[in-house]
């Protein structure tokens, strides 16, 4: 029995630890999206086809992450057939920028481009 | 030694000539403004032929760089090779206008035109529909084919050459067509002075030989006064004729240049105005050098005729002319009224009279100083207002006989 607490406890503290490493995009996108056919690099090349310019992907992304409609998702109708719209974000305003923010620099196509 | 002689001064023609030159100066800059601008539309619109002859290859490019954009975006992030092509460069910028990538030789890139030259390139761009790699504005490149900006450049520098000689030749032809009557005018004014300064010259001179010639000592003194009076009249329009006569007639003479003894001349001319001096009590003080100058005689009399015509003419009554001849110069020196010192510059300009109330056309100091001009010697004025005026006339020593 205490050996069985004490894994617990370690397990625990583990993934405690885990946690506070993580950013906030992370914790809260990509644990949905990793095992979805589309990656979140995919996902973002489709909304970067739709919508030119850092300021109105972030602006759109926000919009449809606060409110996810049929009608303003980017994906295409299979995926929506499959998986419906997700639901509204929990998170914060700052929060969802900042995962937004990170997002976009993590797959910006000019660092990537040569 | 001989005279270094200013040619080419002719009063009534420098005029003409002078606003001639003002009006061709001013008609060849607004046809040259005229021609710069036909030259202009010509360039704008040979330049857009060309860009409408390069818009199809261009469109053509874009539409060939859209379709790699196309393949790119849909294999990103597996390839991230920027397409490359041999024939033209290109660049991708997001809807804002921030740059994605860039292959151009000239980043300065315009948003607002759709095909440009710039630093010896054409760029074109395509707006996108469909934002690949997020770009919205596509920016194909291509090196400027420089033969069609030389030869136009020569075709307008030719045809512009050309119709600015041609204009100038019809500017010079239809200025001698309105200047005609002008022209014809003066000649008319000229000729007539001329006959008219010629008829006074028999007149004149029978009044002066007969004055000359009439016993004086059998004359009543009333009418000994009276022959005064008509001697200075004669003498005084004799003056004026002689001015008149140099300006239509003598002017454009050759001159016969020769050495002159000034010192009897300046004695001649004296004895000849001592009887208009004597009028209004004017002496005259002479302090003479034996003095040559190697100058045309009847010149050289105008010059000091109008001199001490205007010693005499704005002197005070009772007043002194001082004249000194020395080897280099002579001056003559009046005890009149003076000119204000900023009207000295203006009394050898045509038509200019120090005091209205003294007869004359004020073209006496004119002739003075286009003789002077004309020898290359040097005059220089002196006047104190309401003490007297010093001019002097200094020879140079290249005319002086030193033999």
């Amino acid at each position: 029995m205490n050996k069985l607490w004490a894994l617990l406890l370690v397990t625990f503290g583990l993934n405690a630890t885990g946690q506070e490493n993580l950013n906030i995009y992370e914790r809260h996108c990509i644990p949905c999206h990793e095992h979805r056919p589309y990656s979140l690099e995919r996902v973002y090349m489709l909304y970067l086809k739709t919508f030119s310019g850092e300021t109105i992907f972030k602006a759109s992304l926000k919009a449809f992450l606060k409110e996810p409609l049929e009608e303003t998702s980017v994906m295409p109708d299979e995926w929506i057939d499959n998986f419906s719209v997700k639901s509204k974000s929990v998170l914060t305003e700052k929060e969802l920028d900042d995962a937004i923010d990170i997002y976009w620099g993590l797959y910006d196509v000019r660092n990537k481009l040569h | 030694m001989s005279a270094s002689k200013n040619k080419g001064i002719n009063l009534l023609r420098s005029s003409e000539q002078s606003s001639l030159r003002r009006f061709l100066a001013l008609y060849i800059i607004l046809v040259i403004m005229v021609l710069l601008l036909l030259g202009i539309f010509y360039y704008q619109s040979q330049e857009k032929l060309m860009f409408s002859n390069q818009r199809t290859l261009l469109s053509n490019h874009a539409n060939k760089e859209l379709q790699e954009l196309r393949r790119l975006h849909r294999d990103f992030p597996e390839r991230t090779e920027y397409p490359k092509c041999s024939e033209f460069r290109s660049a991708i910028y997001d809807i804002e206008r921030v740059e994605i990538f860039s292959r151009l030789k000239n980043p300065n890139v315009n948003f607002d035109k759709e095909i440009y030259r710039i630093n010896n390139t054409i760029q074109f761009v395509k707006y996108l529909d469909d934002y690949y790699l997020g770009a919205k504005y596509l920016f194909v490149e291509i090196d400027e084919d420089e033969t069609w900006y030389s030869n136009i450049m020569i075709d307008i520098l030719t045809l512009g050459s050309i119709t600015l000689v041609v204009l100038a030749i019809f500017g010079l032809f239809f200025v001698n067509l309105f200047l005609r009557p002008m022209k014809n005018s003066i000649i008319l004014l000229d000729n007539f002075i001329k006959d008219t300064t010629h008829e006074l010259n028999t007149p004149i001179s029978a009044i002066l030989a007969n004055v000359e010639m009439m016993d004086t000592e059998v004359m009543g003194e009333k009418n000994k006064k009276k022959l005064t009076r008509i001697n200075i009249a004669a003498k005084t329009v004799s003056h004026l004729y002689q001015d008149l006569t140099y300006l239509t007639l003598n002017h454009n003479r050759h001159s016969k240049d020769e050495w002159i003894n000034l010192e009897k001349l300046i004695e001649d001319r004296v004895e000849y105005f001592a009887i208009l001096a004597g009028a209004k009590k004017v002496d005259f003080v002479l302090d003479l050098t034996d003095a040559t100058l190697f100058i045309d005689s009847i010149k050289i009399a105008r010059v000091v005729d109008n001199l001490i015509s205007n010693a005499i003419k704005y002197n005070k009554r009772n007043g002194t002319i001082y004249i000194v001849l020395k080897k280099e110069y002579f001056t003559i020196r009046d005890s009149g009224i003076g000119i204000q010192s900023n009207k000295v510059g203006d009394i050898f300009e045509r038509y200019t009279r120090f005091n209205s109330s003294e007869g004359g056309f004020g073209i006496g100091l004119n002739i003075v100083r286009s003789i002077i001009e004309e020898y290359q010697l040097k005059i220089s004025v002196e006047s104190v207002l309401g003490e007297g005026t010093i001019i002097r006339v200094d020879f140079f020593k290249g005319i002086l006989n030193d033999e």
